[in-house]
């Protein structure tokens, strides 16, 4: 024993003695070392947390430890919807009772909440029809026999100015181009609405008034927009109860029993607020909370510009008591005699870096109070239209209960692109297949009696043969029976507030779902959770599909494995450098000591000696730079854990789960990069230690000669 | 070679170069007159109501299938589509109004606007393929010669949209029966030139306009290959057609809404 002691006290002061003798060599090997260790220590540091941190978004915000869905599906479940409109093409799961119950069987499962997701469009007009579309339903109203006498006069004085603007607009256009820019017909339905005596014919002919005021009038104001909205289906009690970080910012939750619809906040903010105030809001956003300043921000410029051109919006929003109020307001801010209310919305949008705080604060207390901020408001009705798995289109109305958002990832698009709705009116707009539905469709097409024709034979079948008489009258059939079919339609689709009415709680533990969300008990059981789960299905006769809130999450998911892949790689290579380096430097060392191995040889030293020595003289490299590379890499992380880094946009927000990434050291990261080191640093030596054991005591001699 | 000899050379040649310029500034001309005819034999001039079968397929979907009612006012180029079945759908509707196509669900009690591209309920069809024909008042026809279609020779030709005219697609090619000027087969292009569709029309009847004082002519089948999503079909049967007067007021927002309230 004490033989090998005095055997590697040698060696060591050997190893030591050649690192020392070739200083430059070392410290450049070193260096590498270094520099890998330390990336290696801050890289996994930072990947581990991030892991961490995008998985407290994704599980806490609509996933759920696991997702759940028909194995039978044609796609995988993706709930964040790898940027796709719609949801995958899920098979449902016909009785969400009986999987809840079979889930709630595995140990490890704690909550089992249904969902589905989709995404619809919500129609919404140009602001003429909206403005008109109102009225439409005071005059509907009005000859229901409601009183809505007092409602009339304003929102037709809102028409009119609305004209007024499109007139003005019309003649800008005859001004600037030519008069030949303005088609006739538009030309001529202008002066019919503007002439005095139109609004009279409003009162003796209000529907046919409406009906020109629709086709003539709103098609010259062309700022229509669709509203694209993805949502989750769910149990708005069991959803706020599991997702916990969940909450309610404006209005209420949707209550139990009760159709309805929140929005996320997010999108509300950036999708169906008054786009000028969004800018708005942006603009000053930008610069009290991010420090960028209007006069150096090229996007901040462009969005001031948008706010400066496109005042119509707002004109259009006005009626005359209002556009008279607004000139007052503007003219005194801006201490202009402009009287044309749109160009003082134009000089007064034209905000820069002295004056954004106070124009922000003016928009809100004076002229906001008078505007349609939301183009939908908490307490108004929603209208969806979908096209349903059947491929039938389905519309609903839902009463909008609220906005909510995550705690957290306030700011963050991939968290707030999900709106929500209860499961009932999701399972109505999704529109389930029911055996009811396919026998009705299969007796129409019966009735039809046409026979299917394949495309690729579709000219031989259909004109291969001259008709024999082309031009033999045809009996023609009377459509009476349609009209029977008519006339059992009266009545029949009378607008019930399906909104207002109430469903029993229990539909929604009871019918179809397309997917649900997991709560487990411990974490770290889930891939075992997994499997118990498809499970637990095949013994209640279902076909589940279990995955993790990774892969549930879709492409958002995978970001930290092709990172993590990414930092494996840059290691990799760097490392596959540090071997060569190591190697040819030892590989040198070693040719210019021939004469001394041979010497060591012939005092008697083994081979073993000799790659011992190597050895160590490259763990002693690996051992001292890999930690001293460790240790600073701790550092760095240490220092970041403090500052915290940033996240520089929404999509870094959600990777961060908040607007900050605060990393964190495990023991696990330090020992990672060490172990790499070593590992590195012996396999680099074993090159040179096999040239070392070849050299014999005659080549020392040799050499001397 | 002498001047004088080059210039009876140049007017012996002069024929060769001039004469089939005015061949084909005739043919054009013919191909407007051909796409008049085809649009003048379905016209009746006056109402019509008709009772249509639309059916859908799509790959990996079950079918769609509708019935529902077409009413059309030449005089105007007023458009009703309203659904009769399937019971979810009933009451649902198409109305176009000068240039503007609403679509109104009674289940939410809403006017939706919608474009000339608007798919009918879902299906591959558009608005125009139950419309009056109006090709000659809508698209610049091109003479693209004669070309058999199984049994039938059709004069084949292509039509460009003219401009500011909202249309659904904005080139065509067109098959038209040489006998009859029936068109027998389309193929609806993107502005790119990206084939969208081929339309067959297999079958044509005839009805007696009183409104038009002789007979009007309809595709009573109408067969829709999707290009693009080569496994989707469409189909639509044009079950009865009657072409008495309508209501006065038929053609109005009220009306559509008025079927299911």
């Amino acid at each position: 024993m004490r033989g090998y002691l005095d055997t590697l006290k040698v060696i060591v002061v050997i190893a030591f003695r050649n690192l020392f003798a070739s200083r430059l060599k070392t410290l450049i090997v070193g260096g590498i070392i270094l520099f890998g260790s330390m990336l290696v220590v801050v890289g996994t540091a930072l990947v581990d947390s991030v892991d961490a941190s995008m998985s407290r978004s994704i599980i806490g915000s609509v996933t759920g430890h696991i997702q759940v869905y028909n194995a039978k599906s044609a796609d995988e479940l993706a709930v964040m919807g790898n940027f796709q409109m719609e949801g995958a093409d899920l098979e449902q799961i016909d009785d969400f009772k009986t999987m809840r119950e079979a889930l709630l069987k595995v140990p490890n499962v704690k909550t089992v909440v249904p969902m589905g997701l989709s995404g619809a469009m919500v129609p919404a007009g140009n602001s003429v029809d909206v403005v008109l579309e109102k009225l439409r339903d005071l005059v509907r109203r009005q000859q229901a026999g409601e009183d809505v006498k007092a409602a009339i006069p304003s929102q037709k004085d809102h028409v009119r100015q609305i004209v007024a603007v499109l007139a003005t607009d019309m003649a800008n256009v005859g001004k600037v181009l030519n008069d030949k820019a303005v088609a006739p017909e538009e030309r001529a339905a202008i002066a019919r609405a503007t002439a005095p005596d139109f609004w009279d014919e409003f009162d003796q002919d209000p529907l046919g008034t409406l009906e020109f005021l629709e086709n003539r009038i709103a098609p010259l104001a062309s700022d229509a927009d669709m509203l694209f909205l993805r949502y989750v289906g769910t149990d708005p009690a069991a959803f706020a109860k599991s997702f916990d970080r969940m909450k309610i910012v404006d209005g209420t939750t949707i209550p139990p029993g009760r159709r309805g619809f929140l929005f996320s906040k997010w999108m509300y903010e950036g999708q169906v607020k008054l786009k000028t105030a969004h800018r708005l809001d942006v603009i000053h956003d930008a610069i009290l909370k991010r420090d960028k300043a209007i006069a150096t921000d090229p996007d901040l410029q462009r969005l001031v510009k948008q706010n400066a051109t496109e005042v119509k919006e707002i004109m259009l929003q006005l009626d005359s008591q209002q556009t008279d109020a607004f000139r007052a307001k503007l003219q005194k801010e801006l201490a202009s005699q402009e009287s044309d209310v749109s160009k003082l919305l134009a000089e007064f949008f034209r905000v820069d870096d002295g004056n954004i705080i106070r124009r922000y604060k003016f928009f809100y207390d004076e002229l906001a109070p008078s505007l349609t901020l939301y183009r939908v408001r908490v307490g108004d009705t929603l209208t969806i239209k979908a096209f349903t798995k059947s491929g039938y289109v389905q519309s609903r109305n839902l009463r909008v209960y609220g906005t909510f958002t995550f705690e957290g990832l306030e700011d963050s698009h991939l968290a707030g692109n999900l709106n929500l709705m209860d499961m009932v009116s999701f399972r109505e707009l999704y529109g389930f297949a029911t055996p009811e539905r396919d026998r009705e469709i299969q007796a129409i097409k019966a009735a039809a009696g046409l026979k299917e024709i394949d495309r690729d034979h579709a000219e031989a079948e259909l004109f291969g043969a001259q008709p024999s008489e082309p031009e033999s009258p045809a009996a023609v059939a009377t459509v009476d029976d349609a009209d029977a079919v008519l006339r059992g339609l009266a009545g029949k689709h009378r607008r019930e507030r399906r909104e207002d009415q109430a469903y029993d709680p229990a539909q929604l533990e009871q019918g179809v779902v397309l997917n649900a969300a997991v709560i487990v008990r411990d974490p770290r059981r889930i891939p075992q959770t997994m499997r118990d789960i498809e499970a637990a299905g095949t013994r209640a006769g279902l076909t589940l599909k279990a995955i993790d809130w990774q892969k549930a999450s879709g492409l958002v998911g995978q970001f930290v494995t092709m990172i993590r892949y990414v930092l494996y790689i840059s290691v990799l290579i760097i490392f596959a450098v540090a071997l060569v380096v190591i190697n040819n430097a030892l590989v040198m060392t070693t040719l210019e000591r021939i004469a001394e191995i041979g010497t060591l040889r012939a005092v008697g030293a083994q081979r073993r000696f000799l790659l011992g020595m190597l050895l160590v003289e490259a763990l002693a490299v690996g051992g001292l730079f890999g930690g001293i590379g460790s240790a600073l890499g701790a550092g760095i992380v240490a220092v970041l854990r403090i500052v915290g880094i940033p996240a520089v946009n929404d999509i870094f927000y959600f990777f961060f789960s908040g607007p900050r990434l605060h990393p964190g050291l495990s023991v696990a990261n330090l020992a990672i990069a060490l172990a790499i080191v070593l590992v590195v640093s012996g396999a680099s030596s074993i090159y040179p230690g096999l040239i070392a054991m070849r050299v014999s005591p005659r080549q020392a001699m040799q050499s001397d000669e | 070679m002498s001047s004088s000899r080059i210039g009876y050379l140049v007017l012996a040649l002069l024929p060769l170069f001039a004469l089939p310029k005015a061949a084909h500034a005739a043919s054009k001309q013919e191909m407007v007159d051909l796409l008049k005819a085809v649009d003048d034999r379905q016209r009746n001039q006056g109402d019509w109501r008709s009772l249509i079968y639309m059916e859908q397929k799509e790959k990996g979907k079950v079918d769609v299938a509708y019935e529902a009612l077409v009413f059309r006012r030449s005089q105007d180029q007023k458009f009703i589509i309203l659904f009769t079945q399937p019971k979810a759908s009933q009451g649902q509707g198409y109305l176009r109004i000068d240039k503007n196509l609403w679509f109104y669900d009674p289940s939410v009690g809403k006017w939706e606007r919608r474009t000339e591209r608007e798919r009918i309920g879902g299906t591959n069809s558009r608005r125009s393929d139950f419309d009056e024909s109006r090709l000659a008042e809508e698209y610049d026809p091109e003479d693209n010669g004669e070309a058999k279609l199984g049994a039938y020779t059709a004069q084949v030709m292509t039509l460009k949209g003219k401009p500011n005219i909202d249309l659904a697609f904005p080139v065509i090619k067109l098959w038209v029966d040489k006998t009859t000027k029936n068109v027998l087969k389309r193929q609806e292009f993107a502005l790119s030139g990206r084939l969208l569709r081929t339309s067959y029309y297999p079958k044509w009847k005839k009805a007696y306009s009183e409104s038009k004082k002789m007979d009007v002519w309809y595709p009573e089948e109408m067969r829709f290959y999707d290009e693009v999503e080569k496994a989707n079909s469409t189909l639509i049967l044009i079950k009865s057609v009657d072409m008495k007067p309508l209501e006065a007021n038929l053609f109005t927002k009220a009306w559509l809404e008025s079927k299911s309230r």
